[in-house]
């Protein structure tokens, strides 16, 4: 069974570029779920899913629904049909991990049914792998929506802000109140973090085990587009990103 | 009848900054805000303290109307503790109504749906409606706002971005959500070169808000932004931007 990483945190901390970090030292076979409808994960990772002709979770959602539509045979439940098809037409497979992704949905109504599919393509991946990391949406809703239940790493990302104060408590609340149990919890810092920061968070008693270090070439490729995977071995991010997870256990 | 303006963005874009500041400078009579986020930042930078005022979020109201066994009842009884005052905070600039955090399970779609039909109903007694939006995408595919008449996105300088916008519209046409302007607000992580990276999008760039140490404390320290000198160099360039978008400013 895979060690569950669950990564989240408010908007625009970092959490994909954590997970594209992390991805380079994890041991094989892994696989990376990118949960966020605003994805950006794959681009991070150089991965052109177009081009490999991989479709979005969403992506192929649609399809079954369409060919319902057209008089697939009405007694196949749109959840078997999509099961079906989901391991062939959007799983990614690369070297040293495999990539899913949810994908954004331009009809109206909220991400539950999508979600729910993902939940339970989840808890069949889980079988084949080593470590499957999971990078969430901003915010807190996934977490009402219970994708995976029972995580072995729940890692939140923060900025150096009162914010984060509030995030963490309210991902424990939720977490707690949905019923979502997780082994460990580990609160990392962002880019933005200064060392009075660390000894701010420090001292509020959060479980804080590191930053991940300000790194000009990080910001330059995700500006230009440019997957994480061009940056040197010795660039700061990657350094400290590596000594966050040796903390926390993961390698 | 209310404008309704919406302010969006990627997560930690500024959008809750941006919209704190523009309640603060622009000049309308009646102001109501919408804190549509359920990681909620808003009231803090308002200086709105909900609790002391003895306000709730609409999550909490109906976790308090569920867990009383009324589930049935709710969208009357919501509409009860808003006449009673319990949910619209009140102050001389505005008044702020917040979608607070859910603690039970599943999605936001009930709790968007309350507040969508609130905006409805209060549009009236209102010269302005201003949305903040949380993180991402799906509060557009819920519709809360179906007719928009300015669509403000906050942006930090990453190709992500441009993706965004283009995610944005496209989310806005499936399901048909209509707005007069589109506008474009680059955060303070932008510089001079990253900004010529916008001009490709080919929407109007209001301007850019302005890096503010200022802000970046009392961000951390909970501060309201009411409070932030006017001549800070955040509260001069969200000014210029409102101008830009044609707003009277005080």
């Amino acid at each position: 069974m895979a060690r569950k990483i669950v990564v989240t945190g408010r908007g625009g901390s970092g959490k994909s570029t954590f997970v594209a970090l992390m991805s380079r030292f994890l041991s094989s076979p892994s696989l990376l779920i990118d949960l966020d409808p605003d994805l950006s994960l794959a681009d991070m990772l150089g991965i052109d899913l177009e081009r490999e002709k991989k479709k979005t979770v969403i992506e192929v959602l649609y399809d079954v629904v369409d060919e319902r539509k057209k008089g697939m045979d009405p007694l196949i439940p749109v959840e078997e049909k999509f099961k079906g098809l989901v391991w062939t037409e959007a799983l990614y497979e690369g070297k040293g991990f495999d990539l899913i992704v949810l994908g954004t949905k331009d009809m109206e109504g909220c991400y539950c049914f999508p979600d729910h599919l993902m939940r339970k393509t989840i808890s069949e991946l889980v079988k084949t792998y080593k470590n499957v990391v999971v990078d969430s949406p901003a915010g807190l809703e996934h977490l009402n929506r219970n994708i995976v239940s029972e995580i072995d790493d729940l890692i939140v990302v923060i900025d150096p802000s009162e914010k984060s104060l509030s995030h963490i408590s309210r991902v424990k609340g939720i977490a707690k109140e949905v019923g979502i149990r997780y082994v460990n919890f580990h609160v990392i810092g962002n880019y933005m973090f200064k060392d009075s920061d660390e000894e701010f968070f420090k001292k509020e008693k959060v479980p804080y085990i590191g930053k991940i270090d300000y790194d000009s070439n990080v910001e330059e490729l995700n500006l230009k587009g440019k997957p994480l995977k061009l940056l040197p071995e010795d660039s700061p991010a990657l350094i400290s990103t590596k000594e966050i997870l040796k903390k926390a256990r993961l390698i | 009848m209310a404008k309704i303006n919406v302010v969006t963005g990627r997560g930690g874009a500024g959008k809750s900054t941006f919209t704190a500041l523009f309640a603060r400078f622009v000049d309308v009579k009646r102001l109501l805000l919408i804190d549509l986020d359920p990681d909620s930042s808003l009231p803090k930078m308002l200086g709105a303290d909900l609790e002391k005022s003895g306000k709730v979020t609409i999550s909490h109201a109906l976790y308090d109307i569920i867990v009383s066994g009324k589930k049935d009842d709710s969208p009357a009884l919501i509409e009860e503790r808003l006449k009673d005052g319990s949910i619209l905070y009140e102050s001389e600039k505005f008044h702020l109504i917040t979608l607070g955090t859910k603690l039970a399970p599943g999605c936001y779609c009930l709790p968007d749906e309350m507040i969508k039909d609130m905006i409805h109903k209060l549009r009236d007694n209102y010269d302005m409606v201003l949305v903040d939006s949380p993180a991402g995408l799906e509060h557009l595919n819920r519709k809360v706002t179906p007719d928009i008449d300015d669509l403000f996105v906050i942006l930090d300088p990453s190709e992500k971005s441009v993706k965004h916008i283009e995610r944005i519209k496209r989310v806005i046409k499936g399901v048909r959500i209509s707005y007069k302007n589109f506008y474009l607000v680059a955060n303070y992580r932008f510089t001079e070169e990253s900004l010529n990276y916008l001009e490709e999008v080919g929407e109007r760039l209001l301007g850019r808000i302005a890096l503010d140490e200022n802000v970046r404390n009392f961000n951390l320290n909970g501060r309201s932004l009411f409070s932030l000198p006017s001549d800070s160099p955040a509260s001069l360039s969200v000014k210029k931007i409102l101008l830009e978008a044609n707003y009277d400013i005080i």
